[in-house]
């Protein structure tokens, strides 16, 4: 049989890493993710301990995490489940909502400061047309970057993950470095 | 141009695309005797005034939602923004 290998979204072997300043750019290619909505009328579930987050929020759980999408509609997050059939594991603990397989549709970069909030928040001014005084700890939103899509969660600080569609990995991957580079 | 909307706030409105008319919600009924004049209304006509105007935005970059903003031609002043979702099903209570 063909000996296959995983390849990353950039189609590399390893994940990527660039390290320049007090910032820190990893792709986390181990991220599992599945999409959760709900019918009219139906109720938010809890999924492996995890309740649903409200509007705009982020929440972690002992198994799993979830952010809000859309109005009765979440994005449940297994990280280091990447090699797992994450929908169906979300599908069992909610099996009166739709649940969708969302792994392969999306690359996450992990940006990390390692000298406090402000490089992190200096890249996402040049990136994005957010307002950050409402973008603390436990927020998630999606917005244009680029002009392309991307979720935005601020998992602490100094650590915020960026999402795109996995198609546009490699323009992602290019904008988040530059402007890192030109940051510096 | 900043568009309020209902769920979060102040976002930028590159972060929605345009559809017109929020009168595109009342689609006419295409079972009833005059549907052929009220489709060609509903789908040529429209009406392209100064001043207000209620219309459909749709989030694209966001939650993807659709919103009735009500919006001043003139001055391209926001007035309202809605949930066209919660709106519609206000309307389906009217009637």
């Amino acid at each position: 049989m063909t000996d296959l290998m995983a390849i990353t979204a950039l189609g590399a072997v390893a994940p990527y890493e660039f390290q320049i300043g007090g910032l820190v750019i990893r792709e986390n290619t181990e991220l599992a993710l599945a999409s959760l909505s709900l019918g009219r009328g139906q109720g938010a579930p809890t999924i492996l301990g995890t309740s649903m987050p409200d509007v705009g929020q982020w929440l972690a759980g002992p198994e799993v995490s979830a952010f809000w999408t859309a109005p009765n509609q979440w994005f449940i997050e297994g990280e280091g489940r990447a090699h797992e059939d994450f929908a169906a594991i979300v599908k069992a603990a909610a099996p009166d909502c739709a649940v969708t397989e969302q792994t392969d549709g999306w690359v996450a970069f992990d940006v990390y400061s390692n000298d406090g909030f402000k490089p992190l928040e200096g890249l996402l001014e040049k990136l994005v047309n957010i307002d950050l005084n409402g973008f603390g700890v436990g927020t998630a939103l999606r917005t244009g970057l680029h002009h392309m899509s991307v979720y935005l969660i601020r998992r602490s600080d100094t650590h915020v993950t960026i999402m795109g569609m996995r198609t546009f990995a490699a323009a992602l991957c290019h904008a988040l470095e530059s402007t890192a580079v030109r940051l510096r | 141009m900043l568009i309020p909307h209902p769920l979060l706030g102040l976002r930028d409105a590159q972060e929605f695309t345009y559809l017109g008319d929020a009168s595109l919600l009342n689609r006419p009924d295409a079972s009833s005797p005059d549907a052929a004049v009220a489709f060609f209304d509903y789908v040529y006509l429209r009406d392209n005034p100064a001043g207000v105007h209620r219309e459909l935005w749709f989030h694209e970059q966001g939650d993807r939602s659709w919103l009735i903003v009500t919006r001043n031609t003139l001055t391209h002043e926001i007035l309202n923004a809605e949930l066209a979702c919660e709106s519609a099903v206000k309307s389906e209570v009217l009637a």
